[in-house]
């Protein structure tokens, strides 16, 4: 306590000594962190896991390096079979969490014979015999000698002490942040500043501890987020020091929703049931707000619980990425996404009573991205933009404010007092940053409508500098990129399409938020995953970032996903 | 799976769009932020509409006004009021463009480092006034309201640029309740926004415009008999002057003799030379854009010879008409006079460079005027006025409506090569230009002298 007063009164010349080099220090030590923890999500080498052999009667063998894999003749299936008998996607086969296999039929004209019998979805038994378009096959699933050295020899995703370097230094960044504040701030936040950034230190390492223990030590996209998390609470210690505590409390269950999206997707058996519950719960949360929302600002998307405020559409997020992910065999058999289509206007229709714009767009990017993985269908994906574009039109005739947002839309100078006054305020405050900010507690920002929510790009680019709006922006993208890489080994789609569609949610809110605070794009009233401050915001983030580390199927690296049993039980 | 893994590709382009969008926006930023940061508004550069940080002193590092913490004055009264319509006041009630103008340079910004600078401080930007001859000045024109200014024609360094009534940032009287009108148009720099009716100082322009229209002109003999008579119209004269050539006629300022010239060069010809002359022109100078003039040649004689000689609906700025004599010192081209030396230093500041007028008459009109003007002094004005000077000017009363006293003007510049020195001096309801302005001048440019000597 002797020290944080020491540092509460300290001379104004080490006070402005200590400004002047950290401003430099910070973005020098986040660019080391964050490409340390993006280096690896966006440069990894590929190794496909192998789960089995299909054994041909003519004596090749087909690798099987996914749970669901697509028998056909087009060149993009999982096993090609180039016969005429054979239909472009003939069969999908599937393993289970068990390590059983099934094979399906997708209604191909040739049909699928198992033993000679013809099938329409059948478990597999060993020395069964499989006939596609009339070659016959036989699974071999690999043995779990063979599972256990096929493991050893992919490479690590993370090693233990590569993440606790990355972990070490951004403690250091967060003491240095903490120090700075305390410095500058006022001094009856001490304490917020405190636990504000303590707290996000202390989660950091109490989860990789649980990492450790459970063996996972790949620490990257945690990094990520737990970087962007601090970069919120410098904003919030600098707009609403008094809410430091109450955004770290956040931040905590945000963690907990992270760790249980992981825990749900861990078994894929489990993860397909939560699907119904999820899509209840994603329209019941809606209809809450709905029924017993308040508006505030514009929106009416706030539900009041005791003066704790909270938006349930956040939540809607996470469900409805639930619901989107669908297994191969249910993509190929049911090629029509009707259903979800439905599903997704009943989400839309409810978003566009609130008046809520901005989480409308999201929802409808996600549909998008949804609806083509699943379909590949670009005429699909055409007709709901032109829907969307006679929606638009509508949208904005019937709320005026709305419309205003779209008027000042790369006009904003020529009203800097009325339409354009936030974000005139806002450039001008990223401008006096420049490249590495005034340093913590320096800005004005703060004094502005939003400054650590919706605008909150502005605050960090006033005190921290454009490099660090830039590392930020880039972070979300890496994760993005990550996704898609993750991809090509991934064992189901539902995984793959469940992290790229929270990947393009996290991308799509950061184009609208950051984007839309400098008048790149229309100012919609989006949060910064992670960054901005607001509970129900943090909470979608970290579930959302649940997804996208249930897709990692690097060696050692998700907790999302079970690794290959030793013979007493322990995991490989 | 492989075909989902490729669809993935979806996510791919959102990142490419957010990339873009980025990259777009770091553009935007690197060519526009020096104007955003800067941006009328901004907290961290203005205070109540006036700069609110860096500090401004004078020529000689005379500190004027420091804005770092409180809008601190320099400790001299004298040089407060005189320099107040420079740097503005505590409210912002004074519109003082000039430093602003200059307010990226003033706040240090550059794209590294922002705003940014260590404990807060801004940059200094000098001005090309002299503290000690705005001093001069304002003592020179007492509880005259009006303007004094002086500049380098060579350079464009504006050494004095007065405008009174003024009052003391420090102690500010009470402008809102001035029954006697002391404080009548206090807000506003006269030298840069005010227009005045030049009275005869515009016979300097009917000059330039016969000495280039009509030729033989100097050789030709002008009869004045005290007036002109126009029908049941008459211009008239203060005396008889009789016959008198052109120099002479230009040195009794005779109005029968101008009235006779604009007969001479008629209406079309007067409308061009004033435009040719560009003395109705606004002036153009770290941001502040002067007021225009006005000059309409009438149709019917009496008026234009009114017109000729500076009356009518003749209006002239300050500014412009001090840059005028400037290009007739400088033999037909001058230099645009300045206020703002340099600001700050380093890539990121800002150095004045000297901006010439166009060419407004041949170099051998521009002689015969000098010289003409030179005469008015040695014959009317008195160079005793002027110790240690070549002065040329010419003196003119404005006449105003109603009762309202004439304003008094006088106009010229130096010729030696040490002191390129161009000079106006108007007073509001002064009376005689010669009487009211000669003592003004000649204690200013004496003043204005010991700056260049020094």
């Amino acid at each position: 306590m002797e020290l944080v007063e020491s540092l509460q009164h300290a001379l104004p010349t080490y006070v402005n000594v200590y400004i002047a080099v950290f401003r430099y220090l910070a973005p020098a030590l986040a660019l080391l962190i964050l490409l340390r923890a993006i280096w690896p999500l966006i440069s990894f080498r590929r190794e496909p896991e192998i789960w089995a052999w299909l054994c041909m009667a003519d004596g090749k063998k087909h690798a099987i390096t996914h749970w669901e894999n697509v028998i056909g003749r087009s060149k993009r299936s999982d096993v090609v079979i180039d016969l005429a008998t054979v239909s472009r996607s003939h069969a999908v086969l599937t393993r289970y969490d068990d390590g059983s296999w099934t094979i399906s039929d997708t209604d191909s004209p040739g049909g699928v014979y198992v033993n000679g019998k013809k099938v329409r979805i059948r478990a597999l038994k060993e020395e069964d015999v499989i006939t596609v378009g009339g070659m016959d096959m036989t699974l071999q699933p690999i043995s779990q000698k063979q599972a256990r050295h096929l493991a050893q020899l992919r490479t690590k995703a993370s090693s233990f002490s590569a993440s606790v370097a990355n972990i070490l230094m951004l403690t250091i960044f967060q003491v240095l942040c903490c120090i700075g504040f305390l410095m500058t701030g006022a001094e009856g936040n001490g304490q917020n500043y405190l636990i504000g950034f303590g707290g996000i230190m202390l989660s950091q390492w109490l989860l990789f501890v649980f990492y450790c223990f459970i063996r996972r030590p790949s620490f990257e996209v945690e990094t990520i987020a737990f970087f962007i998390c601090t970069m919120g609470m410098a904003s919030i210690c600098t707009v609403v020091p008094g809410e430091a505590v109450k955004q770290f409390a956040s931040m905590v269950m945000g963690i907990v929703l992270f760790l249980c999206v992981g825990w749900s997707l861990r078994d894929l058996e489990r993860a397909k049931q939560m699907r119904y519950v999820a899509a209840v719960a994603g329209i019941g949360f809606l209809l809450l707000t709905l029924v017993f929302g308040r508006q505030i600002n514009g929106a009416k998307n706030w539900i009041v619980i005791g003066g704790l405020s909270m938006q349930p559409s956040e939540l809607s997020k996470i469900c409805f990425v639930f619901v989107g992910a669908s297994a191969m065999d249910r993509i190929m058999t049911k090629r029509n996404i009707f259903m979800f289509i439905v599903y997704s206007v009943v989400v839309c229709g409810c978003l566009a009573l609130m008046n809520d714009f901005g989480t409308a767009l999201i929802f409808f990017m996600a549909f998008l991205v949804i609806a083509y993985m699943r379909s590949g269908n670009m005429g699909t994906i055409a007709l709901a933009c032109t829907g969307l574009g006679f929606a638009g039109v509508l949208a904005l005739k019937i709320a005026p404010h709305a419309l205003r947002r779209f008027a000042n839309w790369r006009h904003i100078w020529e009203a800097p007092l009325d339409g354009g006054y936030q974000q005139t305020r806002a450039l001008m405050c990223m401008a006096s940053g420049g490249l590495v900010g005034l340093g913590t507690g320096q800005g004005w920002m703060r004094n502005l409508f939003a400054a650590d929510s919706d605008m909150v790009i502005a605050t960090v680019g006033e005190e921290w500098g454009l490099i660090m709006v830039v590392l930020l922006i880039v972070s979300i993208a890496a994760l993005g990129l990550f996704s898609v890489r993750c991809a090509a080994m991934g064992r189901s789609s539902f995984y793959t399409i469940g992290s790229c569609t929270a990947a393009a949610i996290l991308i799509v809110q950061v184009i609208l938020n950051a984007l839309g605070t400098v008048d790149v794009v229309p100012l919609t009233g989006v949060t910064f995953p992670f960054l901005s401050n607001g509970g129900s915001s943090m909470l979608c983030a970290w579930g959302l970032l649940g997804f996208i580390k249930a897709a990692d199927t690097r060696q050692n690296a998700s907790f999302a996903v079970k690794l290959v049993r030793r013979k007493g039980g322990q995991d490989e | 799976m492989n075909r989902v893994a490729k669809r993935a590709g979806a996510v791919i382009l959102l990142v490419v769009l957010l990339l873009a969008g980025l990259t777009f926006f770091v553009t935007e930023y690197v060519m526009q932020a020096a104007d955003w940061a800067v941006f009328p508004g901004s907290p961290h550069v203005y205070y109540a509409g006036n700069m609110g940080i860096g500090a401004v002193t004078d020529r000689d590092g005379i500190l004027l006004l420091d804005m770092n913490d409180q809008r601190e004055y320099s400790s001299s009264e004298a040089i407060r009021k005189s320099t107040l319509h420079w740097i503005g006041d505590e409210n912002g009630n004074i519109s003082a463009p000039a430093v602003p103008n200059y307010s990226s340079q003033m706040v240090g910004f550059d794209l590294v480092n922002g705003l940014y600078s260590y404990g807060g401080a801004g940059n200094v930007a000098e001005l090309t006034l002299s503290a000690s001859v705005q001093k001069t000045a304002l003592e020179a024109l007492g509880s005259y309201k009006g303007t004094v200014a002086v500049y380098n024609y060579k350079t464009g360094q504006l050494l004095c640029a007065v405008t009174t009534p003024t009052y003391d940032p420090l102690n500010e009287p009470d402008l809102e309740n001035d029954p006697e009108g002391r404080y009548e148009g206090v807000y506003m720099n006269r030298f840069t926004q005010s227009a005045y009716t030049p009275g005869s100082i515009f016979k300097i322009v009917t000059l330039a415009a016969a000495l280039e229209q009509i030729e033989g002109v100097e050789q030709m003999e002008f009869v004045c008999s005290g007036s002109q008579v126009y029908g049941v119209d008459q211009i008239t004269c203060e005396d008889v002057h009789g016959t008198q050539s052109l120099k002479d006629a230009f040195c009794n300022s005779c109005n029968c003799a101008f009235a006779q010239l604009s007969g001479l060069l008629g209406q079309q010809a007067l409308q061009d030379y004033v435009e040719k002359l560009r003395v109705t022109e606004p002036v153009s100078f770290d941001g502040i854009t002067t007021v225009a003039g006005n000059y309409q040649a009438p149709a019917e004689p009496v008026n234009l010879a009114w017109s000729a000689i500076g009356q009518y609906t003749d209006l002239v700025n300050p500014c412009s008409f001090l840059t005028l004599m400037g290009a007739i010192a400088g033999g037909g081209e001058g230099a645009v006079p300045y206020v703002v030396e340099q600001v700050g230093n380093g890539l990121s500041g800002y150095q004045a460079k000297t901006q010439y007028t166009q060419r407004v008459m041949s170099t051998e009109v521009a002689q015969i005027v000098q010289e003409y003007m030179r005469n008015n002094v040695l014959s009317k004005y008195g160079d005793d006025n002027f110790p240690g000077l070549t002065v040329c000017a010419k003196t003119g009363t404005g006449e105003m409506d109603g009762d309202r006293a004439s304003n008094a003007m006088f106009a010229g510049f130096v010729t030696d090569a040490k002191y390129p020195l161009a000079f106006i001096v108007c007073v509001e309801e002064g009376g005689y230009g010669r009487a009211t302005c000669v003592p003004i001048a000649s204690a200013v440019l004496t003043a204005c002298k010991e700056v260049l000597d020094h």
